[in-house]
């Protein structure tokens, strides 16, 4: 169980700061990107009347992503907001599942990557608010029910993106930890594809949709 | 009586062993025995389909138990686990593995206990959706492991990873600290979560077509309602990976243990709450679908007051940890 809690980083000297790159988490980050776009050129490539099985599997996801936005945001929002879900809800649904390839490593296991998503979406559901309430009503929120509450608004809004991403890093990860630890007691038998099917492929699908519905949540919120 | 720094590193983990388990069978037991509560009720309402009512109930109950599973694994593996270099530091770290899973597995016990009574229920009530209610309260359930999941995930970082030479003084206190912020704040999320996938499993056997909505607003009510626990996962991280700048005075260790403390309780409050209005949501959103907007958004705003407690726990495990 050496390897619980070891990366493997470049650190790179850079004008007296270091940078440090987790090498794993990029290469698997990039594995999903390639998947991703194979499969969208497979299902956008001979677009027919009559769908061939991946072009249906395509069109299957993102009505239903879109059915999704559509309720949270209005059909007018849905066409500026619907691309970002399907992609979001796709990166992070093959994300999840990459655990269970042997060798490959899940993105998501790695907080910087939920983070990163976790902002990603914070920044996207304010900017909207400011558009879509202007700038003088969506800073005015911050001081209701009273002006002091404002510190206290903020630090709640700010809670919203650790909650997003620490959700989804310590479900991935703990599934890779408990995954680990009872495939090195088990010496590898018997359990462990059992333990990959619940944790990577079901908890890996409800995990994703939830970050994709809060995001979409998130938006809806500001946007009202 | 002189005492080696082996026997306390063993003694700490026997004690480790004994409250994981001990403390990781009070709710599982409580959710199973809801769950076969609702199913007698449930087969004397319609006995004719008691084989389905009897076979999801056993399947509710199985998944109920995990949580008290992962305090078994967490407990065995304290009362066998060998340690290569004893040492006080250690001593400690089990002793919170333990604390962290035993309490940790409490709400997620109970709570998944619910989905599977109402799903026994509503089959009673609804005999040609057994299979959408088994496979809803599946969803709900195995969501409500999530904050036993996070548990055990620190109770296995305490452990097993080596955190190097931390000086003694005063990061015993910062793992005890981390334990007790996980497996308290995991209390009210789990059974928060559960309150939400029982009325999830309610209302789809009361109005079958709305079952997309409902299972939807389920699991964004048990994703909220989950974050205490989430905000204890943080301030345990925080804990267990900081380093503390050593110091024999015992209020620098007071305060990374009053951290977990705050944190801890702060959490079971807000959790159990947002489960609350979680449930409210998910049941009325089954009777009256076209709404299922509103409801959701004024379940989110509730939820976001409710879980004003927890930030401000939070707030102040962050100051104990940092200013103090």
């Amino acid at each position: 169980m050496g390897e619980l809690g070891k990366l493997h980083q470049l650190i790179i000297p850079f004008f007296g700061h270091t940078i440090t790159l987790n090498l794993e988490v990029i290469v698997m980050t990039w594995i999903v990107f390639t998947m991703l776009i194979i499969l969208g050129l497979f299902a956008g490539r001979k677009k027919k009347i009559l769908p061939g099985p991946i072009q249906a599997f395509g069109e299957l996801i993102v009505s239903m992503l879109y059915g999704l936005t559509e309720d949270a945001l209005g059909k007018e929002r849905a066409k500026t907001y619907g691309p970002l879900v399907c992609a979001l809800f796709m990166f992070l649904l093959l994300s999840n599942w990459l655990g269970i390839i042997p060798h490959l490593e899940e993105p998501t296991k790695d907080l910087n990557t939920t983070l990163g998503l976790g902002i990603m979406g914070f920044v996207i559901a304010h900017y909207a608010g400011i558009k879509s309430k202007g700038f003088k009503a969506y800073i005015k929120e911050y001081f209701q029910p009273i002006f002091f509450m404002m510190p206290l608004n903020l630090i709640g809004e700010l809670a919203k993106i650790v909650s997003i991403s620490f959700r989804l890093f310590g479900n991935i990860m703990g599934g890779s930890i408990i995954i680990l630890v009872v495939s090195s007691l088990t010496y590898s038998v018997v359990l462990p594809p059992f333990l990959y099917a619940f944790f990577g492929l079901f908890v890996g699908t409800i995990q994703a949709f939830v970050f994709t519905m809060l995001t979409i949540v998130y938006i809806s919120v500001q946007v009202r | 009586m002189a005492v080696d720094v082996e026997t306390v590193v063993k003694i700490a983990a026997y004690a480790g062993g004994g409250m994981a388990m001990g403390f990781g069978a009070i709710g599982a037991a409580i959710g199973e025995g809801y769950t076969a509560a609702r199913a007698n009720l449930a087969i004397s309402r319609n006995p004719k389909i008691s084989g389905e009512i009897f076979k999801n109930m056993l399947v509710g109950q199985a998944v109920a138990e995990s949580a008290s599973i992962f305090a078994l694994v967490i407990a065995i593996l304290l009362l066998f686990l060998d340690v290569p270099v004893p040492s006080l530091l250690k001593a400690s770290a089990l002793l919170a593995a333990g604390i962290s899973m035993g309490f940790g597995a409490i709400g997620s016990g109970v709570g998944s206990g619910y989905p599977g009574g109402e799903a026994c229920f509503g089959i009673a009530k609804q005999p040609e959706i057994a299979s959408q209610l088994t496979t809803n309260m599946l969803i709900g359930s195995a969501v409500c492991q999530t904050p036993a999941i996070f548990s055990m995930v620190v109770a296995l970082m305490l452990m097993f990873i080596e955190f190097g030479n931390a000086p003694l003084y005063p990061t015993w206190a910062a793992y005890l600290g981390a334990g007790l912020s996980m497996g308290l704040a995991a209390i009210g999320s789990g059974y928060g979560g559960g309150l939400a996938a029982g009325a999830s499993c309610e209302g789809i056997s009361r109005h079958p077509k709305t079952a997309a909505s409902v299972t939807t607003i389920m699991l964004v009510g048990q994703a909220v309602s989950q974050t205490p626990s989430i905000f204890g996962l943080l301030i345990s991280f925080i804990l267990m990976f900081k380093s503390f700048p050593e110091s024999t005075s015992l209020s620098a260790a007071m305060a990374l243990l009053a951290a977990g403390i705050c944190m801890g309780f702060g959490g079971i409050g807000p959790g159990i709450g947002n489960g609350m209005a979680a449930e409210g949501a998910v049941r009325w959103v089954a009777r009256n679908v076209e709404h299922a907007g509103d409801l959701m958004r004024i379940m989110l705003v509730g939820q976001a007051v409710s879980q004003s407690t927890a930030i401000y726990a939070m707030v102040v495990s962050l100051v104990l940890i940092f200013v103090v």
